[in-house]
């Protein structure tokens, strides 16, 4: 028995265009009797809702979501830099701004992301819930870049409260890949909404004063407690609102030598190599290999510079910070300054910050050194002693303490 | 169509890009993600929405028409805080070796905060019941009708239009934070 007498030819296009049926055929609607609670008809009577308040609230978010994405992807690259990326060392407190800007605005969309989840709340509980495939998909997207932009948020708000309990993962590595999500979601969400969105935001839009008011009030209350919250914490690295920072994870000034600190000594496991008399500081490089004791470093030249600590998680706080320049060290074995890469170790065993590679642009920088002291005192055993690394316009967590060893070879 | 088209096939692409640098991630465990990201959504579509819807409802309930405006500013920045500092409040990010961490009484604060957000709203409410207090009525001779009047064209009252009687004041603005 032969079934498909004729080869199918135009097999492909027909297969196509039936799937394409297929996904915008309408599904039967589920019986109506279901129809209850938040689902009736007048479940969302609220006169405050419109497409243009959301609209409007859209394109708000849709800009702080734009900012944290690019500073955030940005602080993401300093820290795994992929073989194409330079970052600079000036101006020196560059990293400083994007990241407290990242932090800041991720802040302020709190109110916003509330007030756009609640302004499209209704449709959750649209009615039939799914009228084809293509609805379904659609729905799907949309409950992605929801979960997404609230992962980020609360995501966001715990790591700067140091609370990891709620998070079963790694934060750093899921804030980084959810942030793609987030605009990869946001992206299909406009493109699927964008005639709406141009719609609700022309001039036609036929709008009574009352409902114009309430919108504009409600915009107005969405903006003030963005205000508000930034107020509150913004001081974390706007030195001069630290007054303010009442609401702020960190204060620049409270700490040990009046400095912050994200991991201590203890912490760090260096308590008792930190504090050896055998200390020796090993640099090596292709010239061969120094070791430096305490005494030897500070028989080297000595300089002061005035950098800050820049956090990823937003806070900074500068420090005079006195030492020995990088490129003095580099040159010991060597190698030519404006050429070297350097990759500095801790004393410590193990951890994820254990060392950090410092490239050719900030070890050519005279600012970059190898602190032994931070504000005319040796440091503090949390900042770093016997000797740390602090360099401009560079993330906190590179900024690497307890350093034991520098490998210096040139630059390519 | 075209800028639509294209907005959706990068959004898709980059979909696509972080859902296999995640699972590619040795640092990531991809269950652990998903159950945040479920966890986050649930919490806010049943959790935290049904606490707003209730908030708002209570307004509706007890607030006059002409003060809500104002009341309703006052609970947005209240929520915003209130969302920021809980975790700083309860303190379970504080190393016990670290006092640079979380440094301040965030209890004290927050309560200041909310004090102060609902000193200001309070008293704005205050000023306005004043304002229009002083305001002579609107059939006065010279007289400027009162403010909840004028923008509408019949001068009837806010919100007192529209929906059933019953329906108003349980449902109507329910929702309204």
């Amino acid at each position: 028995m032969v079934r498909h007498p004729h080869p199918p030819v135009t097999g492909r296009p027909t297969a196509l265009r039936r799937l394409a049926r297929r996904w915008s055929a309408p599904l039967p609607a589920p019986p109506g009797a279901l129809r209850r609670g938040p689902l009736r008809p007048d479940g969302f009577p609220s006169r405050l809702r419109s497409t243009r308040l959301t609209s409007q609230l859209g394109v708000a978010l849709g800009v702080a979501f734009a900012v944290c994405f690019l500073t955030g992807l940005l602080s993401h690259l300093i820290q795994h830099p992929p073989g194409w990326f330079r970052w600079p060392a000036r101006p020196v407190g560059l990293y400083r701004f994007t990241q407290g800007l990242h932090v800041a605005t991720g802040l302020a969309t709190v109110p916003l992301l509330g007030a756009k989840l609640w302004s499209v709340y209704h449709h959750l509980f649209r009615w039939p819930p799914i009228r084809s495939i293509a609805h379904a998909v659609e729905r799907a997207s949309v409950a992605v870049l929801v979960a997404a932009a609230l992962f980020q948020v609360v995501g966001g708000i715990l790591n700067i409260a140091r609370w990891y309990g709620p998070m079963p993962f790694f934060f750093t590595a899921g804030h980084y890949w959810v942030g793609w999500l987030a605009v990869g979601a946001l992206l299909v969400h406009i493109g699927v909404q964008l005639p709406a969105v141009r719609g609700a935001l022309g001039r036609s839009v036929v709008e009574s004063s009352q409902e114009r008011l309430s919108r504009r009030g409600l915009l107005g209350g969405v903006a003030a407690a963005a205000g508000l919250i930034t107020l509150t914490t913004v001081g974390q690295t706007v030195r001069p609102l630290s007054g303010l920072a009442v609401l702020a994870p960190r204060r620049p000034d409270v700490g040990p030598q009046g400095l912050p600190v994200n991991k201590t000594a203890h912490r760090a496991g260096v308590r008792a190599l930190a504090q050896d008399p055998a200390y020796r500081l090993v640099v090596t490089g292709p010239g061969g290999r120094t070791d430096l004791d305490l005494a030897a470093l500070r028989a080297l030249p000595q300089h002061t510079a005035e950098l800050p600590i820049a956090c990823v998680e937003g806070w900074s706080a500068t420090g005079r910070w006195t030492g020995v320049r990088l490129r003095d060290l580099v040159a010991l074995v060597g190698v030519d300054p404006d050429r070297a890469t350097v990759l500095v170790e801790s004393l410590e065993t193990a951890g994820r910050y254990r060392t950090s590679t410092v490239g050719p642009a900030h070890v050519a920088d005279p600012l970059t050194l190898i602190a032994l002291r931070l504000g005319g005192e040796p440091l503090h055993p949390d900042h770093g002693y016997p000797a740390r690394l602090i360099a401009p316009n560079r993330p906190g967590v590179l900024q690497t303490k307890w350093v034991g060893r520098l490998t210096v070879r040139e630059s390519s | 169509m075209r800028t639509r088209a294209a907005l959706v096939a990068v959004g898709t692409l980059l979909i696509g890009y972080a859902v296999v640098g995640a699972l590619a991630d040795p640092d990531l465990r991809p269950t652990g993600v998903l159950l945040f990201l479920a966890g986050v959504l649930a919490g806010h579509d049943l959790v935290w929405m049904a606490v707003l819807l209730a908030v708002g409802a209570l307004l509706a309930r007890w607030v006059p028409e002409r003060h809500r405006p104002v009341v309703r500013v006052g609970v947005i920045s209240a929520a915003t805080v209130t969302v920021v500092a809980v975790p700083l409040v309860l303190g379970f990010g504080r190393p016990p070796d670290d006092p640079s961490v979380l440094p301040l009484p965030y209890g004290r604060h927050l309560a200041i905060v909310l004090l102060l957000i609902a000193g200001a709203t309070l008293l704005t409410c205050w000023a306005a019941d004043r304002r229009r207090s002083r305001r002579p009525a609107p059939a006065a001779p010279g007289g400027r009708p009162p403010r909840s009047a004028l923008h509408r064209p019949g001068g009837e009252p806010l919100g007192q239009e529209a929906l059933p009687e019953g329906v108003h004041d349980h449902h109507g603005d329910a929702d309204q934070q």
